[in-house]
């Protein structure tokens, strides 16, 4: 990577910009050790509770599936993984793109927590084209099913860039508000009467999309496409990691991101134009995050209800796993996949009851995402301290 | 600068950590296989797998009736039990299908949002008994023969208790009855329109409102919707909503008007609450339940409750129920005798 030097800190302008100079500091080690001090302050809530934290998280790892890559699993029990493992990577798939979506962001100083909007958007589009249209040819119907959300998604968040660059408006506050603009959006839309509910005469009354037609679902390549088995958005996303690398560090366009991170006034000065990478970042982040709600639209869910608008999280734990990843492909690879695995771990039907009450094992996963963001924000203030102190 | 020997002890640590649970991880199986040798021989206790719709356990009224019938077949019966609760309606079809796939007896999936996943579930386990709630296991578009379906006549019990509010509205000179419903499917609406039929039935002129609140798990839409209600005055309020009517109940209670709890007997929530319909989804499960264990259980086919068969009706009365009771008591034998009929079920 050709990282400028970091022998001295620049001028540090956003809230963004400055975490990522810290970032540089902590190398590997920091969001291991972040994960670390996470588990540990998990285990002691799950002591508190009077378990055993090590059964538990032994539980957890079970549920998630992962178990499945150990060669002296018995027959019963790698059929039970796999079908965890596949619950698991189908949520590494939305979350590896709603943690590009953030990471992007990142590498420009912007912070994006639009990313729940964005995927909305992604999705209400992808299920519109996808659910309409039925006689088209599949593969064509797949992608422009894709593409329509890709560019719902780059849309609602270029508005955010746009009102940066026009306006100078805070990202942060702007993406929260098309957050709540994207959510009521989508009740009103699939709600009784009005345009994309569904013309099924058995659900007259109630408040979901048409369904995907046959021709647009994704390939499912292990498991039953009936029972949500693994499809082939899990590639769809890796390859959007490779994008998102070739991008920031192969292009001009990343070039000037980067450079516009480190510092927009020095970017500015050597005559790169500042405004036009806000709204290009921006648009890339929600064609990311966008692309997840259409993956999840279009691999397994098939329908979108008013009420998953109103309860979805996902593209939160998007921020932490970008945190944690330190807005890098490998790190939001690996991020995405620690916290998939919790999710489907901590999940009621997946860990073992007679260990932790799963109902309670789902807010542990809220912890642990909590703690992880809370505690890379410690670890800026750890590399701060550090710093200034070895500068004494 | 850096001291790689720190580095170095702290990966040997991150590692050793995860060589443990690893290592402990190995000697899991032979653990449990202990266990369940242990239990299998001690009875021929079925497993009993329930499958909550979005409105969560703890709604107080549908889903938690499920889980009492379930909870009433464990101590009875000596079923093993598990109860999966649903987040988003993405979790019906894994829910159900993992239940299934490890290898329990009967699963029950509770409520009418899950008929989808049950069709595409279902026939993927044709050895696996199942049973719905609020749905016709006859006219599911896959036709499975494992589907047990528990229908209510919930136009019945809403009838009853419309009937009592419109005696009520007629002692208090005039006034509207109110209901607010959770989403418009059709457990809700044949509650709703028996309860207006109810309502002009013992009283022409009084007036009906009703609202959907689109929620069925959080309080405060169904709240709102009843306050509205209250204040172009409503004097009685159903709800028909689970969890979210729930605040209903509560606008009730702040504003001084009768209420009318669902589903479950809700007269424990104040003195505001005139009486509740009942739909004894407990009683339903546990028959489900009963009928797998002694071979009687029959898929492709529904279970019928209703007012005649005690499967629907009326529940504890509050001061102000409590002088109507001789009249309901009245209309309650006239439907369970056959000679009232035509109480309506979908909402115009």
């Amino acid at each position: 990577m050709s990282a400028p030097p970091d022998s001295e800190l620049p001028p540090n302008i956003t809230v963004a910009s400055r975490m990522a100079t810290f970032f540089r500091g902590g190398g590997i080690l920091a969001p291991l050790i972040t994960i670390l001090v996470a588990f540990l302050a998990g285990g002691l809530v799950v002591l508190a509770t009077g378990h055993n934290p090590i059964e538990t998280y032994q539980a957890i790892f079970k549920g998630s599936g992962f178990n499945w890559f150990f060669p002296w699993l018995s027959e019963d029990d790698r059929i039970i993984a796999a079908l965890n493992l596949q619950q698991t990577l189908i949520l590494t798939t939305p979350l590896i793109l709603t943690g590009l979506a953030v990471a992007f962001a990142f590498r420009c100083g912007l912070f994006n927590i639009g990313g729940q909007g964005q995927y909305i958007l992604g999705s209400i589009f992808a299920v519109w084209v996808g659910s309409s249209f039925d006689g088209m040819p599949a593969l064509l119907h797949v992608l422009v099913a894709m593409l329509a959300g890709v560019l719902a998604g780059a849309v609602w968040a270029g508005i955010a860039g746009l009102l940066k660059a026009l306006a100078g408006t805070n990202e942060v506050i702007s993406t929260i508000m098309l957050n709540w603009i994207a959510i009521w959006t989508g009740v009103w839309i699939f709600n009784l009467g009005s345009p994309l509910q569904n013309d099924n005469p058995d659900q007259v009354d109630v408040p979901v999309s048409n369904d995907i037609v046959e021709g647009a679902k994704l390939p499912v390549f292990w498991g039953d496409p009936q029972l949500q088995g693994l499809h082939i958005g899990i590639f769809i996303a890796l390859a959007a990691l490779v994008v998102f690398w070739v991008l920031l560090n192969r292009t001009t366009l990343g070039y000037e991101v980067r450079a516009v991170g480190f510092n927009p006034d020095a970017a500015e000065a050597s005559g790169i134009n500042v405004r036009r990478n806000y709204v290009m970042v921006m648009a890339i982040c929600g064609a990311f995050a966008g692309l997840g709600g259409a993956l999840d639209l279009l691999g397994w869910q098939f329908r979108i209800a008013t009420n998953d608008i109103q309860t979805h999280t996902l593209a939160f734990f998007g921020i932490a796993v970008a945190l944690l990843g330190r807005n890098t492909a490998i790190g939001t690879l690996l991020g995405a996949l620690l916290f998939a695995g919790l999710l489907t771990g901590t999940s009621v039907r997946n860990l073992d009851p007679t260990v932790f009450e799963p109902q309670l094992a789902t807010n542990l996963t809220y912890m642990i995402q909590g703690l992880v963001v809370l505690l890379i924000s410690t670890d800026v203030l750890v590399v701060y301290l550090l710093r200034r102190r070895r500068r004494k | 600068m850096r001291r790689p020997l720190h580095l170095i002890a702290l990966l040997a640590m991150v590692c050793s950590l995860f060589v443990a649970a690893c290592g402990s991880e190995e000697e899991e199986p032979a653990t449990g296989g202990n266990k369940t040798a242990e239990e299998t021989p001690a009875k021929e206790a079925i497993k009993v797998g329930l499958v909550t719709d979005i409105g969560g356990l703890n709604d107080r009224s549908f889903n938690q009736l499920a889980n009492e019938g379930l909870e009433r077949a464990k101590a009875e019966l000596g079923v093993e039990t598990r109860v999966l609760i649903s987040k988003a309606n993405s979790d019906y079809v894994p829910n159900l299908s993992t239940l299934a796939q490890q290898q329990y007896d009967l699963v029950i999936g509770v409520g009418f949002l899950m008929a989808d996943a049950m069709n595409t579930v279902a026939p993927k386990f044709p050895n696996t008994n199942f049973a719905i709630i609020d749905v016709d296991a006859t006219t599911m578009k896959a036709k499975p023969t494992n589907v047990s379906g528990a229908l209510f006549k919930e136009n019945e019990a809403g009838y009853l208790v419309g009937y009592m509010a419109g005696l009520y509205l007629k002692d208090e000179g005039g006034g509207t009855a109110s209901s607010v419903g959770g989403q418009k499917i059709p457990p809700v609406d044949a509650y709703i329109a028996g309860y207006q039929a109810g309502v002009q039935a013992a009283n022409p002129e009084a007036k009906v409102v009703n609202g959907y609140s689109q929620k069925f798990d959080d309080p405060a839409p169904c709240k709102e919707l009843a306050l509205d209600h209250i204040a172009q005055g409503a004097k009685v309020v159903f709800q028909v909503a689970g969890g979210c009517g729930l605040g209903a109940l509560d606008a009730a209670k702040e504003k001084g008007v009768q209420g009318i709890g669902v589903d479950a007997d809700q007269a424990y929530l104040g003195d505001q609450i005139m009486t509740s319909a009942l739909k004894k989804v407990d009683v339903a499960v546990y028959d489900e339940i009963k009928a797998v264990q002694d071979g009687s259980f029959k898929g492709g086919d529904n279970r019928l409750f209703d007012v005649k068969s005690g499967g629907v009706g009326i529940g504890e009365t509050n001061e102000v129920g409590a002088k109507y009771a001789d009249q309901i008591k009245a209309e309650q034998d006239k439907i369970a005798s056959g000679e009232l009929t035509d109480i309506p079920n979908t909402v115009q």
